[in-house]
């Protein structure tokens, strides 16, 4: 940007760029305050400021709707596409912030940096999915990626945290390796950077289309995205670093991550490379098509919910795949409305988990759900609702967003990966049902009270800095916790009935690519 | 007047939530009213229903979500008048049974009944591709509840693989059915739109039409269940809590049927004439098949649930006769069979319960002794279920068969190999259990008032239908005539968009 | 509505009315009340009867075919069912018949089943059989006479396994039904043949246009009176659907009486009677009957001979008598056939009463062997199986000599082939006699058995306890069994009115169709066909006289047989027996026709049953189907998870493997 800024000394549009502004400023006060020697300012005003600035972000993108303004220089790009996706990460990061905020990881990374970390995270994602030209997109790509790789790790006296992290971290550099290979190539075939610019290029002559050079830069480009967006064959890191990585951290992870990949590959295919479709599309097809199957037949069988929703989001990323593939308007919008309810779901199950994290020793495991139909309604209903949603369930948002992206499917001729995307939910019914099974039709998980006493709460290992406080915020119900569960449970389900108001959004930000 | 379709439609799952606020106690009778008010308006419906239309009546038409062409569109005919009838009275008789009954969970118990019954009339009244496609797959998840919940000692086991082997097919038809919006709409170069009075007016081409035909066909097949798709039927049977069981039996596997005249017979003719051949032998394998099982297997619910299989297939075989006589009969004797076998299972409650709570036949015989009323009951429904004639069952089969003599003979003689097999195993099923030697834990009791409250009114509503069949059959014919399973049917909802 | 049609919907609605009044009452009515209600209610269905007749004969000749129409019951889409009557003289025939003879039998049946334990449940079947006979009878259109066809097959099934905790009475009672419904199925196939060409369900219009609809011998028509027919021979146990008949007989005896020889069992030649148009439309189909009937009396004839049980010697009579029946209608001799159906329900009925209260006296024991000078003990018994005897083997002047005979003039009168079928009746017209009074000679006559001189010392034997004779099962007291207390003719006077009643019907009957001298029934059934070619042939004179004569001498010479055989010296039977061993053993075995049918059907359903339970199910539809298809997933999970290794270093080939993979394909392809 600086760079940018040298060259043209461009006029900035502080009010488009207002929401950016917002979380960036958050991250840097909530750093600050995060020095402070009070206890209050750490473990309750820091989380308070951070949900604030995504809020004021979140409000300020509301008044930006409907200005579509490039910014810097055309390096960013303030559309309603940007916006809906920036909403989608601020929800995702309030919801973070509530399920942290009595972890243990931002207690040992020290509130402040873990929030602002959270922070800056998402702000990455913004600039990602704002992105306009290569530079900004790759800068984009790192400015989220990194903080993530730390917040993974946050929960330094759990080894398989630190383990997450350090794969996450490896893994995640092969991957930016790879996309920062592929824009070159890009570059290098096109002349140059800016999608629109791309785009012209490629609009222009036959042969360039099946240029080598072009084609592998396309090809290393979608292996980079493939690996944020955890489709398979790249999706191995996913289960692992899901089950080690705090899990308000996982949560984020499965849901913003994956809509800022999935934003950043709409602007790319949709804008820049749309006319080399017949180039990605198909592989792409297939891809989707893989990591469907891989996606649902791995999360059967798996006893730890969270590497169960690992596969799961492997394969939901698998049907959004579809979405890309078909490369219209229609795709366009039934992906960025099945990001929405994908994030709404996704939440609740993992609010859900983390809440039975802390009132069982039974950790993320399935049986920690047992019996609790009967004992915890608050909780149950959500998950049961979540469940039903991914699997695609009727009454729920689920089945809206399946049914947007097979019709975007059939009507792009891609119908017989619509046929996969319903084989995919046949199977998925397996492990979501298991889960429902778990809730209401197995025996409560015995003597509920006292283990909710005896639970040492994840990463509580050491009492020295968990401290006498530590059992009490145990024993205490999370009133946050279950308040996201029903709260995004509930959405799950009204979205199901009235999804409407959404697919207004949605369209608006189909509307604002006009290359279809 | 006309009466407004979302009343009822709601009514039922209204009620449940409403059961969900109370105390446990209240909650039986709380779900009781609400089958008893859902019962009145069917009835209703049925002095309301005007026999010379054969058109759509007290549609509902609003635009649900506009961008997917999903509508929000309700209405009556013949064709589902018959299904929303059996649904309230089977539901009201399930869910006396049930508060009669000691439940845990009562509460949750009648929720998922009642939202069962929502789902039901919501597939029957919808007249839009997608609504259907959506009640249809939610009818599911209350009975994956209540047998997961309330269900036999391998419940969850078997509610799994229920839901997964029914949903197979459902979520093929998810994906059929929206192709086909998409596609008519494309086709005829206008926008996507579910409403049926639209799609019929987009014939889809032949090609297309089959395929997609076939995604439906295997949807209504494995719920029905239809031979061999039945491999989830045995398990769930045994496993299903009685009230559930049946209505289970006794409507969902009717929405099927209802599914094929509704949605097959109007939207893909081509399909339906290609694969009539197919579809009749799937349906006479079925009757055979069913039989076979039903006379040797001991489980009482069992017996009833194979037998199930035949009918439906007798059913499914009147609806590729692909004339109106074959049409009447189906709907006649969807009806009938609903009526029939919802009473049965409550019996073989009522007979497990004298058996010391063995299902199998092999440990029950000589409970007339001391029961003559129940005897009597049984025995009424079991001509019936033999579809003996002067039973309104029997008009059904004799209209099914009738129909597929004149198109297709061969299949006609064949089928009636499966009357005189339901003849042997629905007496076999009597006599072991009422007659011969007594059982070694029989002791034969006479069916309480509560028992007889629920029966008595089922078994009279079969006496009385047989008396007098004219009176199902003079509703649906107009409709039936109308175009029965010509692409007609269709167009006269589309005539009367606004009534 | 005019007076035929109510009496005639009267007929039908009382016996209706005693069922659900002895169905709802009959346990609080004191003693005997439910017998006496359900006799009250035949007794004035009879009554009625006898009015639709009166008024019938009011209306002049030609209009004597009155259709009473009750309400639409399947009228839809070019099917026309309706509750309609026919009454025409054929209908008022049979329900007098009908009608009356139950009368009588409820009466015997107040005594006979009296002290049994299901005397409520008794009296309400019987009475729900004679309404579902009536609705048979009096049905104007196919679907309403299916529905009468099958309700007297489920009330014969109900009466036979009447005392229920008998294995062999359920058994039995499951026998007849499904082959009843076997008929059934006949009837309706048939139909719908019919209804392809004529388009209706209604008899008259039917018959009106069944030469417009059909060509002469048209296949259809053939087909679907064919398939008529098999519901004829199933309910009239005719060869080879009668295995059930003799089986039957494990129904208490009035049963026997009322519906295995007197009305039900006569379906049939109603049926054949009733569809006489079709018929004669249909050549081929009337003699496949023709010849069914024939062989049917013969084979009966023969059996009938052999068996040792009471009551299914005079099962396997009637049998044969209605094969002369079947054989008679079939052939066109209407009226004979009728008249042969009428007074056979007079002594048929009157033996089976006589054979109930020889066996109450054996204390339910029924096998002949056991038997013996029952003679002086049973008086009023023996004098009526005497009369039955003499009028079934056909000894002037008693009715049967007139009825039956009457059948043979007309088929030898047909000529052509028809004179096998007229030698073949003589030849069986020769073993009824013998056959007969076999069972009258060794059951009456000879050294008196224990029971016997019990009875004449002036009480009843009683055995200590009771077993089925059939498999040795001690009986079971509560539901009730042949003669726990057994009440014979000669101490009950409502038995004794019954069969005197019967005894002079039997003896007088004959009387009201004698060969050139009256021809009541003759002119009374005219009018129901009065479309027929056939009706109302007049045999040669010469012919006539010849058949009385060969008649009377046959009937006489069968007695005369019997006489020298089971009563002159015995011996004779001894050695006959040993000497014609194999034709013997035959005869016992019925002809084998019971293994027969247990090969070709019964096997090979339960074998197929057996399958699918045990193989295809566990194999297909769950193995493959089922199994299959998870086993694929979870083959697939396994695998997935094993890539799942946990160690970057498998991830990063993987990865690269990926990377190439996809960059070749871009290379590649384009």
């Amino acid at each position: 940007m600086i760079t940018a800024a040298a060259a043209k000394g461009p006029e900035i549009d502080w009010a488009a760029l207002s929401p950016l502004v917002a979380v960036f400023g958050g991250a840097l006060i909530v750093l600050m305050l995060g020095l402070l020697r009070s206890r209050l300012a750490r473990e309750t005003l820091v989380p308070v400021l951070s949900i604030a600035s995504l809020a004021i972000a979140f409000g300020l993108g509301v008044w930006q709707w409907g200005e579509r303004t490039d910014l810097l220089a055309g390096a960013l790009r303030m559309d309603e596409l940007t916006l809906v996706l920036t909403f989608v990460f601020c929800v995702a990061g309030i919801a973070t912030v509530l399920l942290s905020w009595r972890h243990a990881a931002p207690r040992e990374a020290a509130h402040g940096e873990y929030y602002a970390l959270l922070l800056t995270s998402i702000a990455g994602m913004i600039v990602l999915v704002a992105a306009q030209n290569l530079v900004t997109l790759f800068l984009g790509f790192e400015l989220l990626s990194i903080p993530l790789y730390v917040l993974c790790a946050t929960e330094m006296r759990r080894a398989s945290s630190l383990e997450a992290g350090l794969k996450y971290l490896i893994v995640g550099s092969v991957g930016s390796a790879t996309l920062l290979y592929g824009l070159a190539f890009i570059y290098g075939a096109t002349g140059s950077t800016d999608f629109a610019g791309i785009a012209r290029d490629l609009s222009g002559g036959g042969d360039i289309v099946s240029d080598p050079l072009l084609l592998t830069g396309i090809a290393l480009t979608i292996v980079g995205l493939a690996f944020k967006a955890s489709t398979a064959p790249f999706h191995q890191w996913t289960p692992d670093v899901y089950e080690g990585a705090p899990t308000p951290v996982t949560a984020f992870m499965a849901v913003a991550t994956k809509a800022a990949a999935f934003g950043i590959m709409l602007r790319l295919f949709d804008v820049a490379l749309i006319d080399a479709a017949v180039d990605w599309a198909p592989p792409l097809a297939v891809l989707a098509a893989v990591t469907i199957i891989v996606g649902n037949v791995g999360a059967l069988g798996q006893s730890s919910l969270k590497r169960l929703l690992a596969y799961s989001s492997v394969a939901q990323a698998g049907y959004m795949l579809a979405g890309v593939v078909v490369a219209s308007r229609l795709g366009l919008q039934a992906t960025v409305f099945y990001l929405a309810v994908y994030l709404v779901m996704n939440v609740a199950a993992f609010a859900v988990i983390v809440a039975r994290e802390r009132e069982t020793p039974l950790g993320d495991d399935i049986d920690s759900l047992n019996g609790i139909g009967s004992t915890r309604p608050l909780l149950a209903w959500p998950m049961t609702i979540a469940m039903l949603g991914l699997a695609g369930l009727p009454a729920t948002a689920g089945f809206i967003g399946k049914f947007y992206l097979i019709d975007a499917a059939v009507a792009g001729d891609y119908a017989w990966l619509g046929v996969f995307i319903v084989v995919g939910s046949m199977i998925s019914l397996a492990y979501y049902l298991k889960v429902i099974a778990a809730i209401w039709m197995r025996p409560a998980f015995e003597d509920e009270d006292e283990s909710a006493v005896l639970a040492p709460p994840p990463g509580g290992e050491q009492p020295a800095l968990a401290g006498a406080s530590e059992e009490a915020t145990t024993l205490r119900a999370q009133g946050e916790v279950v308040f996201v569960a029903v709260l995004f449970g509930a959405a799950t389900f009204v979205l199901g009935i009235v999804p409407s108001p959404l697919l207004n959004v949605v369209r608006d930000a189909g509307a604002a690519i006009g290359l279809f | 007047m006309t009466l407004h379709l979302s009343i009822v439609l709601w009514l039922p799952v209204a009620f449940g939530v409403l059961g969900l606020l109370m105390p446990a106690k209240l909650a039986g009778r709380v779900a009781l009213a609400g089958a008893l008010l859902v019962l009145a308006y069917a009835v209703l419906y049925l002095v309301d229903f005007d026999m010379s239309s054969g058109g759509l009546q007290n549609v509902t038409d609003e635009t649900w979500i506009a961008e997917l062409g999903i509508h929000y569109k309700l209405g009556l005919d013949g064709l589902n008048l018959v299904f929303v009838l059996l649904t309230a009275i089977t539901w009201f008789a399930a869910t006396l049974w049930a508060s009669f009954g000691q439940l845990e969970k009562p509460k949750l118990f009648f929720f998922h009944l009642l939202l069962g019954e929502t789902a039901v009339l919501g597939a029957l009244l919808a007249q839009d591709l997608a609504l259907f496609v959506l009640f249809f797959d939610l009818m599911l998840i209350p009975f994956f509840f209540l047998v997961g919940v309330w269900g036999g000692p391998a419940r969850i086991a078997a509610t799994t693989k229920m839901v997964i082997y029914t949903l197979v097919g459902s979520l093929l038809m998810l994906a059929a059915a929206i192709a086909t919006g998409v596609l008519a709409a494309s086709g005829a170069g206008e926008s996507l739109s579910f409403a049926f009075s639209d799609l019929a007016q987009r014939p889809l081409g032949d090609g297309t039409q089959e395929w997609i035909f076939l995604f439906f066909a295997a949807a209504f097949l494995v719920k029905m269940p239809a031979f061999p798709l039945h491999g989830w039927m045995p398990d769930a049977y045994r496993q299903m809590p009685l009230p559930a069981l049946a209505v289970f039996s006794a409507v969902l596997s009717k929405v099927a049927a209802y599914g094929f005249l509704r949605v097959c017979a109007p939207l893909f003719p081509h399909a339906m004439e290609k694969f009539q051949t197919l579809l009749l032998v799937i349906a006479l394998a079925s009757i055979l098949y069913g039989s076979a099982m039903a006379f040797t297997t001991t489980q009482a619910r069992l017996i009833l649930g194979y037998s199930s299989l035949a009918q439906l297939g007798f059913i499914t075989m009147g609806i590729f006769a692909l004339n109106e006589q074959g049409t009447q009969g189906a709907l006649l004797q969807s009806f009938n069979h609903g009526l029939v076998v919802a009473p049965a299972f409550f019996i073989v409650a009522l007979l497990a319960a004298r058996a010391g709570g063995s299902e199998d036949i092999r440990d029950m015989g000589g409970i007339a002794l001391r029961a003559p009323a129940l005897a009597a009951l049984f025995l009424i429904v079991a001509f019936a279920t033999l579809a003996m004639p002067g039973s309104a069952n029997f008009v059904g089969e004799f209209l099914i068969l009738l129909g597929v003599f004149q198109t297709k003979l061969v299949f006609s003689i064949l089928a009636f190999a499966g009357v005189v097999m339901a003849s042997f195993y629905a007496l076999r099923l009597y006599i072991r259990t009422m007659h011969n030697r007594t059982g070694p834990r029989v002791e034969s009791r006479e069916l309480s008032l509560r028992d007889a409250i629920v029966l008595v009114p089922l078994v009279l509503a079969i006496i009385a239908i047989s008396v007098y069949p004219q009176f199902l059959l003079a509703r649906t014919e107009r409709t039936v005539a109308g175009g029965g399973t010509e692409p007609a049917l269709a167009e006269t909802p589309a005539t009367l968009e606004a009534p | 509505m005019n007076s035929v049609k109510l009496f005639a919907w009267l007929t039908l609605a009382l016996p209706l009315a005693g069922t659900i009044a002895i169905a709802l009452i009959g346990r609080k009515l004191p003693g005997r009340g439910a017998g006496w209600l359900g006799s009250g209610a035949l007794a004035l269905s009879f009554a009625s009867a006898i009015g639709a007749l009166v008024s019938l004969q009011g209306l002049e000749h030609d209009h004597r075919q009155v259709v009473a129409v009750g309400w639409d019951y399947a009228e839809t889409v070019g099917v026309d069912a309706q509750i309609s009557l026919l009454v025409d003289p054929l209908s008022v025939f049979m329900i007098l018949v009908v009608a009356g003879v139950s009368t009588l039998i409820h009466l015997y049946s107040v005594s006979y089943i009296g002290s049994d334990a299901g005397y409520v449940r008794f009296f309400a079947y019987l009475n729900f059989f004679v309404f579902s006979m009536l609705l048979l009878v009096l049905a104007g259109n196919f679907l309403l006479l299916i529905v009468g066809w099958a309700f007297v097959g489920a009330a014969s099934y109900m009466l036979i396994s009447f005392w229920y905790r008998r294995g062999t009475a359920t058994e039995a009672g499951m026998k007849a039904f499904v082959i009843n419904v076997l008929g059934d199925v006949g009837l309706v196939l048939g139909t719908y043949f019919i209804f392809k060409h004529a388009g209706t369900l209604d008899f008259l219009t039917t018959f009106e246009s069944v030469q417009d609809d059909f060509a002469y011998n048209d296949a259809d028509l053939v087909a679907g009176c064919i398939l008529l027919l098999v519901g004829a021979f199933a309910k009239s146990a005719q060869v080879p659907l009668h295995t059930w008949l003799p089986d039957a007989m494990e129904g208490p005896t009035p049963v026997s009486a009322l519906i295995h020889a007197a009305t039900m069992v006569t379906a049939g030649v109603y049926l054949i009677a009733r569809m006489h148009p079709l018929f004669e439309w249909a050549p081929i189909a009337a003699n496949v009957g023709a010849i069914v009937g024939c062989v049917t009396l013969l084979v009966a004839g023969s059996i009938a001979i052999a068996v040792t049980d009471l009551k299914r010697v005079i099962a396997y009579s009637t049998m044969s008598q209605i094969g002369y029946m079947v054989m008679a209608v079939s052939a066109g001799a209407y009226a004979a056939g009728l008249f042969h159906l009428m007074t056979h329900a007079f002594f048929k009925a009157l033996l089976f009463m006589a054979a109930g209260s020889v066996i109450a006296a054996m204390a339910g024991q029924q096998d002949l062997d056991k038997m013996g000078g029952f003679r002086r003990a049973m008086p009023f018994t023996f004098g009526c199986m005497v009369i039955g005897g003499l009028a079934l083997a056909g000894v002037p002047p008693f009715s049967g000599f007139f009825s039956k005979d009457e059948i043979l003039l007309l088929i030898g009168d047909r000529g052509g082939w028809y004179w096998i079928l007229y030698v073949a009746g003589y030849l069986g017209a020769l073993l009824t006699g013998v056959y007969t009074f076999r069972m009258i000679f060794r059951a009456f006559f000879g050294e008196p058995v224990a029971q016997a001189r019990e009875l004449e010392e002036g009480h009843l034997h009683h055995a200590d306890v009771h077993t089925n004779p059939a498999n040795d099962e001690v009986e079971d007291t509560e539901v009730g069994f042949p003669g726990p207390e057994h009440h014979i003719a000669e101490r009950e006077p409502t038995m004794k009115i019954a069969m005197g009643t019967l005894a002079l019907l039997a003896i007088v009957g004959g009387l009201l169709q004698i060969p050139k001298v009256t021809h009541v029934i003759d002119h009374f059934l005219e009018p129901s066909f009065a479309d027929s070619t056939l009706y109302e042939r007049e045999p040669s004179g010469g012919l006539i006289a010849f058949g009385l004569v060969l008649g009377a001498l046959v009937g006489i010479a069968g007695i005369a047989v019997a006489y020298l055989i089971w009563v002159k010296n015995p011996q004779i039977a001894v050695r006959a027996r040993e000497r014609l061993a194999p034709v013997h053993l035959f005869l016992v075995n019925k002809w084998y026709f019971d293994e027969l049918i247990d090969l070709l059907i019964v096997r090979p359903a339960q074998w197929f049953g057996a399958w699918a339970q045990q193989t295809f199910e566990r194999v297909v539809v769950n193995g493959l189907l089922v199994g299959g298809t998870t086993g694929v997933v979870r083959a697939g999970s396994s695998a997935v998870r094993a890539a799942q290794t946990g160690f970057l270093r498998y991830y990063a080939a993987l990865i690269v493997v990926g990377i190439v993979a996809m960059t070749l394909y871009f290379l590649l392809v384009s």
